[in-house]
């Protein structure tokens, strides 16, 4: 009791302290109210909509929109070909990045040279990624059509268009990977490897018995993250696609989808819809990975 | 101490927010300090108009027109580029609530929107004030950019056309004689089927993609007889015999052709640049690009081929079709100073400004018989097959109020991309007329 009503009576001091924190959170947060919140709540507002042109003359129609997204079967191939596009991007990514970072995490030769090769990827613009990408994988021009002596048309044969493009995320997102492992494995402290070493096991045995359960919060961010990330993939299809391709029905993901709706189409309220149904089912995802945190991560 | 240097940081940090925030403001609009003319009535003298254009191989072109008019008028313009897909999402966004340039082309998939919402200026009243003669300019341009209670949004800024190109080079080497005003869409048939054969694949006779379509199979459809948007802009015949019997031929001509795969990672443009491919069809506002090409000696134009219907052995007027599309000159409703963008519209569009724009081989006119000097501004290629299309049968590029709906339609999967993706099979292409015809229909329906 005494206590909380020390803590109603602030002092002087502390109520100028609070403006001061008021005033230095103020850019931020109108940042956010501005740029995050009011959009949100719009758009919101606009999938229940049936939208007019430049923003006028909106007309509610309830959940007629939500009707329409859910029983197009576009919708939910869409939605099927980004989970195919996560499936690839994210175990991958996070194995080669976990492996790369134990090799360049020893004091060899040349691992700063080694760790911004594979950083590189990450400072590049991911539109100029893609356009690099798409001319290699490129059937009559491509680099690797041309060094291999092959003719598969990476990019448009419907069955592994969605491969090339899970290579790509891979390949850019395994250098970001990489650096949240290494700065996760100068947290372990060097006396279990030490005692493993004494006790006679070897680096396998250490990897997997020391490195990957103390990496495991490490590695659950990432995860949880990159799944996200995945589920929003926009620009690698964007650019790599030409619409006239014929596999861009197998691997438009949910977010180009809207993009075609909201923007190319100019139908603004159902793309808001097709972003909501978006975002309710990440939230489902996320909370379903945080129940299988407990489990998954291991807490010493 | 530290409390006001805390206080100076704080300051500062909102200060420079600001001065960013605004800085973004005027920078979008771009038009200097024209918002000097918030509080003003719209009376007030502008010193500087942006304009907005799309296509970077007219910017030098424009730019001089317009220099010549800040002679006489002495206000600064700035032509600035911004490409096709980010135009229509920046302009969009700026009639929707932000800072749009005074003066920007318009285009028919979108005017339909623009001139409903009434963003743009309306020229009606300066129009007759100024007695500029519509007449003087192409119909369906002139039409496009009318609303439909009469009122003028936009002034006919050019017209194009569409012809065939050919790569002399590929036809030389594989034994072909030249494309002649004479030649049937048969004939272009057996030649990109000689080409293709005799070079065993690896040089494609013709290219052509779905999104070829104003510039590409339209055309076909329209020579026999088919219409993809009919006159009241209201349906379709795509499904009909007659547009059946232009796809057909398209079909034929794909049987021959560099396959769906092979164009939709390239383009056909660049396929035919690299030497890969004998023949396209590309439209007027295209020259520019195979005039600066590495090989463009070997390079040139001829009228599309026809359709003998009447089997007689010679092209009439309606035998041969060419689309042909305008862009307007228009301005936004919320310029400070309409007087000043209105004068420089009228410059653009009037005989001196056409004729100019000709000369300077950036377009061919929205004004008629100003496009003479236009085939001539390209010295060693000849372009007049763009201009003798107009001897036959012009249609105007198909438009209804929200085109892209549909033309993005037509050329995926459900569409024309099954039989383009499988040319071989006849059924095929039947079933995507008809399946076009729905799509059409159904995109109207919605608007």
């Amino acid at each position: 009791m005494k206590e909380k009503a020390l803590k109603k009576k602030r002092t002087q001091a502390q109520k100028r302290e609070m403006i001061w924190a008021y005033c230095f959170i103020a850019p931020t947060m109108i940042g956010l109210i501005v740029l995050n919140f009011y959009p949100a709540i719009d758009t919101l507002w606009q999938s229940f909509c049936k939208t007019g042109d430049f923003g006028k003359g909106n007309i509610f129609i309830g959940f007629a929109n939500y009707a329409t997204v859910l029983s197009n079967s576009e919708t939910w191939h869409s939605l099927w070909n980004t989970i195919k596009y996560a499936l690839i991007e994210v175990p991958f990514g996070v194995v080669i990045a976990l492996v790369l970072a134990v090799f360049l995490n020893k004091k060899l030769k040349g691992t700063s040279l080694f760790r911004t090769i594979f950083f590189l990827p990450m400072v590049c613009a991911p539109a100029a990624v893609a356009m690099v990408w798409k001319w290699l994988y490129n059937q009559q021009f491509g680099l690797i059509n041309n060094t291999f002596g092959t003719n598969v048309a990476w990019i448009s044969d419907p069955n592994i268009a969605w491969i090339s493009i899970g290579i790509i995320g891979v390949w850019s997102i395994i250098g970001y990977n990489m650096v949240l492992f290494i700065s996760g494995l100068q947290e372990i402290p060097g006396d279990y490897y030490e005692a493993a070493e004494i006790d006679g096991a070897t680096g396998i045995r250490q990897f997997f018995h020391i490195t990957v359960p103390l990496l495991s919060p490490t590695t659950f961010f990432i995860v949880q993250t990159r799944i996200i990330g995945a589920l929003t993939i926009f620009d690698l299809m964007f650019m790599v696609m030409d619409k006239t391709n014929l596999a861009l029905q197998n691997t438009q993901s949910i977010v180009y989808l809207f993009y075609t709706y909201a923007f190319t189409n100019g139908n603004k309220g159902y793309g808001a819809t097709i972003v909501v149904v978006l975002v309710i089912f990440i939230m489902l995802v996320t909370f379903i990975l945080q129940r299988a945190e407990k489990k998954l991560v291991y807490h010493p | 101490m530290k409390k006001i240097i805390a206080l100076l940081l704080a300051v500062l940090l909102v200060a420079s927010l600001m001065v960013a925030c605004s800085g973004s403001g005027s920078g979008s609009s771009g038009s200097g300090d024209s918002g000097s003319g918030d509080s003003g009535s719209g009376g007030a003298k502008t010193d500087a108009i942006t304009v907005n254009i799309w296509d970077a191989n007219q910017q030098k072109g424009i730019q001089e027109i317009a220099d010549a008019w800040t002679e006489t008028s002495g206000i600064k313009v700035n032509v600035e580029v911004v490409d096709w897909d980010n135009y229509w999402t920046l302009l969009e966004a700026g009639a929707s609530g932000g800072t749009m340039p005074d003066v920007f082309w318009m285009h028919s998939n979108t005017v339909q929107m623009y001139m409903e919402n009434d963003i743009l200026l309306d020229l009606t009243d300066y129009i007759s004030k100024e007695n500029v003669d519509m007449s003087v300019y192409y119909e369906g341009v002139k039409d496009l950019y009318t609303r439909s209670d009469g009122k003028i949004y936009a002034l006919p800024k050019d017209h194009d056309t569409i012809a065939l190109l050919y790569n002399k080079a590929i036809f030389d080497q594989y034994g072909v004689e030249y494309p002649t005003d004479k030649w049937t869409w048969d004939d272009m048939y057996e030649a990109a089927k000689k080409i293709t054969e005799g070079s065993n694949g690896d040089v494609y006779g013709m290219a052509m993609n779905t999104s070829n379509n104003q510039d590409g199979w339209y055309n076909l459809v329209y020579c026999y007889g088919g219409q993809v948007i009919t006159d009241d802009h209201k349906g379709t015949t795509i499904g009909s015999d007659e547009a059946k019997a232009g796809m057909e031929m398209m079909r034929k001509l794909l049987t021959v052709g560099a396959p769906q795969s092979v164009v939709a990672e390239t383009g056909t443009d660049s396929l035919f640049m690299s030497g890969k491919v004998g023949m396209i069809t590309q439209g007027s506002w295209m020259i520019n690009s195979f005039y600066t090409a590495e090989n463009h000696a070997d390079y040139a134009w001829e009228l599309l081929p026809y359709a003998d219907l009447n089997g007689n052995g010679t092209c009439e007027k309606e035998e041969r079709w060419s689309a042909y599309n305008g862009l307007g000159w228009a301005a936004s409703a919320a310029v400070s100073d309409p007087d000043s963008c209105f004068s420089l519209i009228k410059y653009f569009c009037s005989e001196e400004g056409q004729t100019k724009q000709s000369e300077l081989g950036v377009t061919m006119g929205g004004m008629k018989g100003v496009s003479e000097a236009f085939t001539s501004a390209f010295e060693g290629m000849d372009v007049a097959p763009f201009l003798e299309a107009e001897d036959y049968s012009l249609y105007f590029r198909p438009y209804t109020r929200n085109t892209t709906v549909w033309e993005d339609a037509l050329q995926q999967a459900g569409a024309f991309l099954d039989p383009w993706q499988n040319p071989e099979d006849a059924a095929l292409m039947a079933t995507a007329c008809d399946n076009a015809q729905k799509i059409i229909e159904d995109a109207i329906a919605a608007e």
